[in-house]
């Protein structure tokens, strides 16, 4: 299912905010409808574009933090997303989610990078970013330790994923690990 | 071995009244219990009585820690709303002239033998210690709680960001005796 990084430089990812355009809609659609990538999520799989135009209109535009994932300056593969914890913004939690087709390519990785720099400079006070992978999703573990978050242990039944408690594994990136 | 028990059976839980203010004020005043809290030692029974009154009567599940009946300490389970429901959030105080009798162990041994019974879709009692609890950590490793890790820098008290060890005990995890 994975494949191998086959590309010696990083992709150019870069982050944007969404917008209620058609060719939005339907990127969100290509992921947001692939049991593949929704078998991981709260929400999904979506099965018509009204479910992605709504998504975008009542959850993705207000949410304190949410970015699209462009490949090469254009493409919309996926989205990002970071949510503060409380109103003092010391710690805040992580999601993501990308288009199957790319997969194993270092895109998630990059644009991890990328929102845990845009975070850290838009809120000074934050010092615990924090993500959970499901224990049967590896390749999303791998993606956040690449990433250079630390594993802390395996919360048992922590989340509910469409109606079952699920067992996750935490991992966070402190303010003072990131330094160079 | 008989001790535990003799003191497992006069560790009881019931729901807090308005009347149990002077005793609730001896741990809620008390600097040596507050200061592993996040909230600050009472000063005046006015602002405990308005606290219990907004908070502590009407919660689903705010327990006293009575000894022989009367008050000693306070639990609580913040039980996870909306998405979460699977989990709720232990926290207990016990007035610091009965620390290290057992009665804290009895008291969380008490909750999880029956909580799951009680609150629907419930799977999962968790709870925070700081890392330098550690008579708080052995109280939930003696309930039979399971410690997962440590959440870095996961919260602030009190002015500063603080290490919090994750203990959790699951519906389907064995009751120690």
């Amino acid at each position: 299912m994975q494949q191998e990084q086959q590309h010696h430089s990083p992709p150019a990812v870069s982050l944007r905010p969404f917008s209620l355009s058609e060719s939005d809609v339907a990127a969100v659609m290509t992921w947001a409808s692939d049991p593949r990538v929704t078998r991981f999520q709260r929400r999904g799989p979506f099965t018509s574009k009204d479910d992605a135009r709504r998504y975008i209109a009542d959850h993705i535009l207000p949410h304190p933090w949410y970015r699209a994932i462009c490949v090469g300056g254009r493409r919309v593969v996926g989205s990002i997303t970071v949510k503060p914890a409380g109103a003092e913004r010391h710690r805040a939690s992580i999601g993501y989610r990308l288009a199957y087709d790319y997969w194993g390519r270092g895109i998630a990785t990059a644009a991890l990078g990328a929102a845990v720099s845009a975070v850290s400079e838009e809120w000074p006070d934050l010092e615990r970013l924090e993500a959970v992978a499901d224990v049967e999703n590896p390749a999303s573990q791998r993606v956040l330790e690449k990433a250079g978050f630390r594993r802390e242990g395996v919360l048992r039944k922590y989340v509910m994923l469409k109606g079952e408690s699920r067992d996750v594994v935490m991992y966070s990136l402190l303010a003072t690990d990131n330094k160079l | 071995m008989d001790q535990d028990q003799e003191e497992t059976q006069i560790i009881t839980l019931r729901r807090f009244e308005l009347s149990d203010v002077d005793d609730y004020m001896v741990w809620a005043s008390d600097d040596r219990v507050t200061a592993f809290c996040r909230w600050d030692s009472y000063t005046n029974k006015e602002d405990l009585l308005r606290y219990m009154q907004e908070v502590v009567l009407p919660h689903p599940w705010y327990r006293a820690i009575c000894l022989d009946g009367q008050p000693i300490g306070a639990l609580s389970v913040e039980l996870g709303v909306g998405c979460d429901r699977c989990k709720g959030e232990l926290g207990y105080v016990l007035a610091a002239g009965h620390w290290g009798k057992g009665y804290a162990t009895a008291a969380v041994k008490t909750v999880v033998a029956s909580i799951f019974k009680e609150v629907e879709g419930l799977e999962r009692v968790e709870a925070l210690v700081l890392v330098e609890n550690k008579g708080s950590q052995r109280v939930l490793e003696k309930a039979g709680f399971k410690r997962e890790g440590v959440l870095r820098k996961t919260m602030v008290l009190k002015g500063r960001t603080v290490d919090l060890v994750m203990f959790s005990f699951i519906s389907t995890d064995p009751l120690v005796d």
